[in-house]
């Protein structure tokens, strides 16, 4: 009895995730007559024309590819820089590295939002309002603080045995860096690019006040606009759909990987 | 050796020192700076104004409305959210298909967008399309149907309702290690000593959460003042801004008004009251009972 009713809310639970999320993908997938006369029951014939509609016509293809470029260029620039100075952290003392790590983990403590207004008119002072690599500079400078907090516990747990083989073979800093280190913290760097690429993908706040111009929308301020604009509210089917292109790559991310990245939301939450 | 190390470490910490130097801390500073001055960001004039912008914050009733409705969001969201998380977390340890299967798609609602959470959430409760309407009608509950959006109390709990959907399985996620950390000689003396269910959680369970539980309210409240998407994809702050956050008016005072002064001095205001939060937070929770006192 006990263990039926444990099952039964397991389910409810699981019915409270998935029944949501399902119903966007089935209502992405109806005539918009469909979706006013029958929230249940999908469309006789499945639309997919819904998606093409959403891609071209609504610019979803455009944002989509905008969203891309960013988090894929924001994670090549983000992830060596971080990990150098993770390993500088990490394995070379100098005088004041705990000071200079405490600033640098300072980033982590509050919210983005309330430096919007400065970075605002830097933005627009440096000419990088409104442009994606403006956007990408700012993405990666606001993912150091937290990368550099994983990948200095990587760092931290490579035994120095390792480097000073590498000095005795005569090989300089960078060269023990780049040819033992950072091979060795391979999973590190795998769980901070998820990660990070899940919370740039999904990135609003700051997107939506550094860019203006409709070409340079990313994912997720391209499909607030769609809901505002009226004129697409017609249009719900496409609406769905375009919700669903947002959302569905991330949850394949999440499926893939899933074990690296709980183990790495702990880490984080757990000793931060 | 030793200078060549320095000069490392330097080149090494360069790149990433800059960044964060002009990006996050130079604005941080300036935050400050901004929020004594009465600008509208245009004009190269600005006019010093000494404290007269939160003199202004003071005596905004938003302001204190946005507050306000924030508080109640960690009490009652936060409440709900963990109340709900611990009693899921202790179903899922559990070895059975339905337990594996709920812990796999826990964090669904927490990696899609915020927007996505938001317009999911608009979408299930359209007064003329929803599924949330449509459920109540087909199970005999037509008199609750209503616009949800539209009038302030339901709103609000459509909010809360959203972010305890989208936050719970990270705090399912957070309990479940803590559980884990509970030493399994501890787990099967209780069960030799008879106790089970609702006797075991609350005797051995939860009192050795402790500092799970700290974690989990420090970060309920962080995400709360954080919020911003949800809410503006949500309901932008209204009806009658029954829903107004203080990152929400922030945007409207910057983006829609033009006061960037003002505006600074609201973010200034956001990280006095956040560090007091967390304060209180973590004075709350300054005495771990697990250690010393016998119960």
């Amino acid at each position: 009895m006990k263990s039926f009713l444990t099952k039964s809310f397991l389910w409810v639970y699981i019915l409270s995730i998935l029944m949501p999320v399902g119903w966007v993908v089935m209502s992405s997938l109806k005539t918009g007559a469909d979706i006013f006369g029958n929230p249940w029951a999908p469309s006789a014939v499945p639309q997919f024309k819904n998606y093409a509609e959403a891609w071209s016509e609504a610019q979803i293809g455009t944002y989509f590819w905008n969203s891309v470029l960013v988090s894929g260029v924001t994670l090549a620039v983000l992830l060596p820089i971080s990990a150098m100075a993770a390993y500088v952290f990490a394995k070379v003392p100098f005088p004041g590295r705990r000071a200079v790590y405490a600033v640098v983990l300072g980033g982590m403590m509050f919210p983005n939002f309330l430096v919007i207004v400065p970075l605002f008119l830097l933005m627009r002072d440096l000419h990088m309002l409104d442009t994606l690599w403006g956007l990408i500079v700012v993405f990666v400078a606001f993912s150091l603080s937290f990368s550099i907090f994983v990948l200095t516990g990587f760092f931290e747990s490579v035994p120095d045995e390792l480097a000073e083989a590498g000095v005795l073979d005569g090989a300089s800093e960078a060269g023990i860096f780049w040819r033992i280190m950072l091979p060795i913290v391979r999973p590190g760097l795998l769980v901070v690019g998820i990660l990070n690429l899940i919370g740039l993908w999904n990135e609003y706040s700051l997107s939506l006040v550094l860019i203006q111009s409709p070409e340079n929308r990313t994912l997720p301020i391209g499909l607030a606009n769609l809901t505002m604009v009226q004129h697409y509210q017609s249009n719900w089917g496409a609406l769905f759909a375009a919700v669903t292109m947002t959302m569905l790559p991330m949850v394949a991310v999440y499926l893939l990987f899933r074990r690296r990245l709980e183990s790495a939301m702990l880490a984080g939450a757990l000793k931060g | 050796m030793r200078r060549s190390r320095a000069g490392f470490a330097l080149a090494f910490l360069s790149p990433a020192l800059i960044l964060y130097g002009v990006f996050v801390l130079w604005p941080l500073v300036q935050s400050v700076q901004l929020s004594f001055y009465r600008w509208r960001g245009v004009s190269v004039r600005r006019k010093f104004v000494g404290f007269d912008n939160f003199r202004e914050a003071f005596q905004d009733s938003i302001v204190g409305q946005s507050w306000l409705h924030a508080a109640s969001l960690v009490f009652i969201a936060g409440a709900v959210t963990i109340a709900l998380a611990l009693l899921i977390a202790h179903l899922v340890e559990g070895k059975s298909r339905v337990a594996d299967f709920a812990r796999r798609v826990m964090l669904i609602p927490h990696v899609i967008s915020l927007v996505a959470v938001g317009l999911i959430w608009s979408f299930l409760l359209n007064p003329t399309f929803g599924l949330v309407n449509a459920t109540l009608k087909a199970v005999n509950l037509g008199g609750l149907v209503q616009p949800w959006l539209a009038k302030p109390v339901p709103a609000f709990l459509a909010v809360v309702a959203a972010f305890v959907w989208y936050a719970i399985g990270f705090f399912i996620l957070l309990f479940t290690a803590g559980m884990r950390q509970i030493p399994e000689e501890v787990r099967e003396a209780s069960g030799l000593d008879g106790a089970s269910g609702w006797r075991a959680f609350s005797s051995i369970t939860w009192p050795l959460l402790w500092s799970v539980k700290r974690i989990a309210v420090t970060y309920v409240v962080i995400w709360i003042l954080n919020l911003f998407s949800l809410v503006k994809l949500l309901t932008e702050g209204g009806p009658d801004r029954a829903t107004e956050l203080p990152l929400t008016y922030l945007y409207e005072q910057m983006m829609g008004n033009g006061k960037f002064g003002y505006a600074s001095a609201l973010a200034v205001v956001n990280i006095i009251l956040a560090f007091a939060a967390s304060g209180f937070v973590l004075w709350i929770f300054r005495r771990d009972p697990t250690s010393g006192r016998a119960k």
